[in-house]
This record gives C-alpha cells, sequence and structure tokens, in this order.
C-alpha cells in the first residue's frame, strides 16, 4: 500500500508530479485511503492528469476484458480430483 | 494433528473455493491447459497433506506459494540443468515460449484492442506474465509477487512499466487520442 511521502503530508493538495508517480498505484486500488482522496481531488481538476488516468483505466479494463472463460469440464474434473482427495 | 473429518473440512474451506483462481494462474504461467490441471491437481494434493499446518490465514497466498514450488519441481524433473539455478526457476518458467495457447493469445476485436493485443505481445516476457496476472486474471500485486517468488516492488515495477510501454505503443499507432482509444 503506497502511503504519501512523510515530507509531503503537510501540503493540503497534490500536484502532477506527485499524482504521475502514484497513478497506476492508484488505479490498482492500492494507495492509502486519505492519500488516494487527494488524487482523486486532483485527477477530477486537473485536465492533463485526468487523460492519462482515462488512458491507463481503458488499457486496464480491455486488459481485463480479454479474460478467457474457465473450461467447465477442466473445472469438473479438478472438484472431482479434490472431492476423491478428501474421500479417502 | 488433525484427524481426516477436521482435514476434509479445512480442505472444503480453504482450497475448494479457490480451485478456479488456480486454474487461471495455471494457465497463465504453464500456457498449456493439460499442464495448467496437472499443475492445480498437484497443488491440490501437496495442500491437501499440508493443511492441518496451515494456520488458516491468507489461503491464497498460501495455496499460491505452494504452486510456485509444485511448478519449479515439475520444470526441474523436465529440465535438471535448472537445478543449478533455482532461484530463476519461476522466472525462466514463465519465460519459455510454449505456443499461443494462453490467455494472450485471445483474439481481441478490431481497431483499439487488436493494437493492445499486438502491443501486449510485444513486450517481454516478464512484463507479459505479470500484466496478464494482474490485468487479466485478476491477481492483487502481493498474490503475484507470491507465484513469481520475486518482492512486491518488483511486480509493481515490471507492471508500470509494462503498461507505460503499452501506452506508448498504443500512442504511436494512433489508436487512441487524448485517453480516449478510436
Amino acid at each position: 500500500m503506497i502511503t504519501r511521502r512523510w515530507f509531503r503530508r503537510h501540503k493540503p493538495e497534490v500536484d502532477c508530479r506527485e499524482v504521475g508517480r502514484v497513478l497506476q498505484s492508484y488505479l490498482d486500488d492500492n494507495v492509502e485511503a486519505g492519500f488516494a482522496g487527494k488524487i482523486a481531488a486532483h485527477l477530477d481538476e486537473c485536465k492533463k492528469c485526468g487523460l492519462e488516468s482515462a488512458t491507463y483505466t481503458q488499457i486496464k479494463d480491455s486488459l481485463g476484458d480479454t479474460r478467457p472463460d474457465v473450461d467447465d469440464d477442466a473445472m469438473s474434473r479438478l472438484r472431482s480430483f479434490g472431492a476423491k482427495l478428501t474421500d479417502g | 494433528m488433525v484427524d481426516d473429518r477436521e482435514q476434509k473440512a479445512a480442505f472444503d474451506r480453504y482450497i475448494v473455493p479457490e480451485i478456479e483462481v488456480l486454474y487461471r494462474v495455471a494457465r497463465s504461467i504453464t500456457r498449456n491447459p493439460t499442464d495448467a490441471e496437472d499443475l492445480v491437481q498437484d497443488t491440490m494434493l501437496r495442500a491437501y497433506r499440508a493443511v492441518g499446518r496451515f494456520d488458516g490465514r491468507y489461503p491464497r497466498a498460501w495455496l499460491l506459494t505452494i504452486m510456485r514450488n509444485a511448478q519449479i519441481n515439475r520444470v526441474r524433473r523436465r529440465r535438471p540443468e535448472l537445478m543449478r539455478d533455482p532461484d530463476a526457476t519461476m522466472e525462466r518458467v514463465a519465460a519459455q515460449d510454449s505456443g499461443d495457447d494462453g490467455p494472450e493469445a485471445t483474439v481481441l476485436e478490431r481497431g483499439y484492442n487488436a493494437e493492445l493485443e499486438k502491443a501486449f505481445e510485444s513486450l517481454p516476457q516478464k512484463f507479459k506474465t505479470v500484466v496478464d496476472l494482474v490485468d487479466v486474471q485478476g491477481l492483487a500485486y502481493q498474490e503475484t509477487a507470491d507465484i513469481l517468488g520475486v518482492p512486491v516492488g518488483t511486480v509493481m515495477s515490471r507492471l508500470h512499466r509494462a503498461r507505460a510501454r503499452l501506452r506508448k505503443q498504443l500512442e504511436a499507432s494512433g489508436a487512441y487520442v487524448e485517453g480516449r482509444p478510436t
């Protein structure tokens, strides 16, 4: 989990550079909640960072859409294997 | 020592719910459906034997570590020369090019997705593996680190660099304009 660098914690807002450094971790929900809130506010305000965020979100979403379906037969065989294991 | 009933209960509680994730990850790292099934069976067998000693915390992480060790042993049996460099075995396993049966071969739609697929295919294998495990299969950073046997920081670094490359290549191909796919 990414936390904000200690020497910046007193600053109320984040800047583009700071957002650029942690943007991908933020999009992966891997940023501490308070810090994430500041990033979200910046993304709403800053067109450049907002577009950067939209670009990476699109890449992530498109990759997620390629997840292949799991073969039902394979799953059935694996579950049967598990059942045989536990039945001795 | 646990009795058979407790062992079965623990198996049903911790292992059975993770079978699908295990199969997805196995398919990603073996890139072969038959090998993936064998690897999951091997993992289930090892996990069943060890479940009595499992503390119940983070079952997925525990199972992925078992799978990683199982896969290393499988590769060692097939390729004994890898014994000389065991720490790098999973990296090598992930880097093996075993054809186009894996998830990365999924046919994408034309346009943006076709360019994305092309960009994905052009990534170095170690980047491709991390992108596949996190962005395609939906594993967390830590889970990906567990299965690959690398630090979380390495997963993050590879993933972020890989996505930056994808983004750059998409941009160069003209597949997106200002954050929106064309």
